[in-house]
């Protein structure tokens, strides 16, 4: 475990205590992250206010895609903290395993995403339909790019691992593990405000 | 790390995040006033947003500088918002 994180740098604060750059590093990207999310989703909150007809527009998407695909970002959730905890136990095998099992649930949620996007589009709802669509579009589809992104960093860190040479980079899986909760996260508000709400 | 920090019951927070995603399914399917459902799916989601970044990104057990660069942009989102819905939202 002190080997594992032995090169980690650390960073002072001012009240002199530590913390490992890199897991600072990503707290600052996740600020912005917020900000970027945040005014896409703070912008359609008053718009969905002042337009009360979105509802109907709404009523188009499928709710039973919605929550399955909730189901499986929670679940990835799960897996990628699961694989952390099995480096912490010096578990490489079973690290593997759940890095795995988080790539492939990121690929069934956008897999998902695309059989959802294809069929509404197919209906004829697409982002120069209304307000409506404009929004749903570009937060799901930033969110989806997100999404890949997360599945890039995840299968670059699996290989690695597969190629023994994470060994002394493994604290790099909790890194990953922040920003694929924050993308979950995410999801967790975009799915009521567009599927719920 | 973490190690140090300790590992919340991942699985239980899972189940925890999957009982209040299936509340809020159901409570958006019943019918209820419109603004009560939403008020309380809004806080549903919260809630799950919190279990997640408390456990699964373990802020629980991070230092003030961690909690501060979390909080800032969630009030700025939350003032910038407050501030333009009278404006927005009733034109």
């Amino acid at each position: 475990m002190s080997q594992t994180h032995a090169i980690e740098t650390q960073t002072e604060t001012l009240s002199g205590a530590a913390i490992p750059s890199g897991r600072l590093g990503v707290w600052w990207f996740l600020a912005s992250e917020i900000v970027l999310f945040g005014g896409l989703i703070g912008t359609f909150i008053l718009f969905r206010h002042g337009n009360p007809e979105w509802v109907a527009a709404a009523e188009h998407l499928s709710l039973a895609i919605g929550t399955v695909n909730t189901l499986v970002l929670l679940t990835s959730s799960l897996t990628i903290v699961l694989a952390f905890a099995a480096v912490d136990k010096g578990d490489s095998r079973r690290m593997r395993t759940w890095l795995f099992l988080t790539i492939l649930l990121g690929l069934v949620f956008l897999s998902i995403k695309a059989f959802e996007w294809s069929t509404e589009i197919g209906a004829g709802f697409i982002p120069s339909t209304g307000g409506f669509w404009s929004f749903y579009y570009a937060m799901t589809g930033l969110h989806a790019l997100h999404v890949m992104a997360g599945i890039v960093i995840n299968t670059i860190l699996f290989i690695s691992a597969v190629l023994d040479r994470l060994k002394p980079h493994e604290y790099r899986i909790e890194l990953a593990g922040l920003y694929w909760h924050f993308v979950d996260i995410v999801w967790i508000f975009l799915f009521p405000l567009l599927y719920l709400a | 790390m973490a190690g140090e920090r300790g590992h919340p019951n991942y699985v239980a927070v899972w189940f925890w995040l999957v009982g209040l995603m299936v509340t809020s399914v159901a409570i958006s399917q019943l019918p209820f006033s419109k603004s009560a459902t939403d008020v309380v799916i809004f806080a549903i989601a919260g809630v799950k947003a919190v279990l997640v970044a408390l456990n699964f990104m373990h802020l629980r057990f991070e230092r003030l500088l961690i909690y501060s660069l979390a909080i800032v942009p969630l009030l700025l989102f939350f003032i910038l918002t407050a501030v333009l819905f009278p404006d927005i939202a009733s034109h």
